[in-house]
């Protein structure tokens, strides 16, 4: 006699044998033009096609593209899925080959190219490279300094030191409304100016 | 709201109702009466072969037409098999043993009757029509085969291609087998071996790209 499955083990199997059988209903659905039942399959898919392309290789910054590309191509031929069998093989097969064509066409893209290093660079300081960068900045910080005291403020902390917003209203004692909307002016303020308009 | 997020909202946002593809057999099943309509015709049209009687009585010949004919229908249900994401490639190989019996066909028919061709035989003018007879039965079928599979978005569109042309060749060289009088000679070895194999890179090529693009590689 075999012996009985663990409580734990056979809620498991039945509870991905009941989302498989929710997603083939919610493809069929989905096939006659049902928003709500496609909008709830491609959410419901999603973990599942993560795993699978972080199973496959893909790294952490490609992943979520990689599930992009596999739902684009779900719609795409969501037409050849017949309902009388299983929905996970079919989206399985379609999240495999997708992930490893996007594996593919990345190693390929690697091959081709050289990583850009310091010793390509002929001068390596930065504005020594570009007399243009170096003009444009001067024209930028002039304006910021024709900026009124609370706006060059706001734009100083938020964008050219990147400090976030609660930061910079304990730093300023100024309330991050008051800096949200200082930025806002200034960057508009900024843009009459460095476009002479 | 997350890339993905917005993504899942735009495609069902636009979700449109689609007609389901039939089981890949049942298209199969279509084309290949339709391409075995297509033999009959054409052999309606331009006559069988003057030695047709004898022939029937003759085991290599029927090997080689039933060989040629199977490898049609075979190679037709793998192309819809594996044109469609979630079916295993292991239906690629259904034609094997068919085509082996067909290209052993070719082969031992050649090596087996070699003959001279008599000086001033009329093998130009049965070759050009030879060469139309293929082409009849291609073009057709190899369009209607080409626009089915397309249906199917196919994820895989070289094998698919490649398979669906050896389908339209299995059929090409049925018609050619009923309608023309085949010698073994090493020209019609070429005659009967190159638009096979004419029909499967053209196929393979322009298949490819036309599944692709009907696909999603």
């Amino acid at each position: 006699m075999e012996p009985a499955e663990p409580p734990a083990a056979s809620q498991a199997h039945t509870l991905a044998e009941r989302a498989a059988d929710d997603w083939s209903s919610l493809m069929a659905r989905a096939q006659d033009g049902d928003r709500r039942a496609y909008a709830a399959l491609l959410k419901g898919v999603v973990p599942y096609v993560r795993a699978l392309a972080r199973r496959l290789g893909c790294e952490t910054d490609e992943i979520e593209d990689a599930v992009q590309d596999v739902l684009l191509t779900v719609h795409t031929v969501r037409h050849t899925y017949d309902p009388a069998r299983p929905f996970a093989p079919w989206l399985a097969a379609i999240a495999r080959h997708r992930v490893i064509d996007r594996q593919r066409r990345r190693f390929r893209r690697l091959s081709r190219e050289t990583p850009f290093l310091a010793e390509h660079e002929t001068i390596s300081a930065d504005p020594s490279n570009s007399h243009e960068d170096a003009s444009e900045r001067r024209r930028l910080n002039a304006a910021i300094a024709a900026l009124p005291a609370n706006q060059r403020q706001a734009i100083e902390m938020l964008k050219l030191r990147e400090v976030s917003l609660k930061a910079a209203a304990a730093m300023s004692g100024r309330s991050e409304t008051a800096l949200k909307v200082s930025t806002h002016r200034a960057i508009k303020r900024l843009r009459t100016l460095l476009s002479g308009t | 709201m997350p890339a993905t997020d917005e993504l899942i909202a735009k495609l069902s946002d636009g979700l449109l109702p689609v007609r389901r593809l039939h089981p890949p057999a049942v298209r199969a099943a279509v084309w290949v009466l339709l391409a075995t309509a297509v033999v009959v015709l054409l052999a309606a049209g331009r006559g069988l072969r003057g030695d047709i009687a004898a022939m029937l009585g003759e085991p290599s010949y029927l090997v080689q037409i039933a060989a040629a004919y199977l490898t049609g229908i075979a190679a037709t249900v793998a192309a819809f098999e594996v044109s469609l994401p979630h079916h295993a490639r292991a239906w690629s190989l259904l034609p094997a043993p068919f085509l082996a019996l067909w290209l052993s066909g070719f082969v031992f028919g050649c090596l087996g009757h070699w003959i001279a061709i008599p000086f001033g035989a009329p093998v130009v003018a049965d070759s050009v029509s030879c060469l139309a007879t293929i082409l009849a039965a291609t073009v057709p079928l190899a369009l209607v085969l080409w626009i089915m599979l397309r249906r199917s978005s196919p994820l895989r569109p070289t094998r698919t291609a490649l398979l669906g042309s050896l389908g339209v060749a299995g059929f090409a060289d049925t018609a050619h087998l009923l309608i023309h009088q085949v010698e073994a000679s090493s020209l019609v070895l070429a005659i009967n071996i190159v638009p096979v194999l004419v029909i499967l890179a053209v196929g393979a090529l322009l298949g490819r790209r036309g599944l692709a693009t009907a696909g999603i590689t």
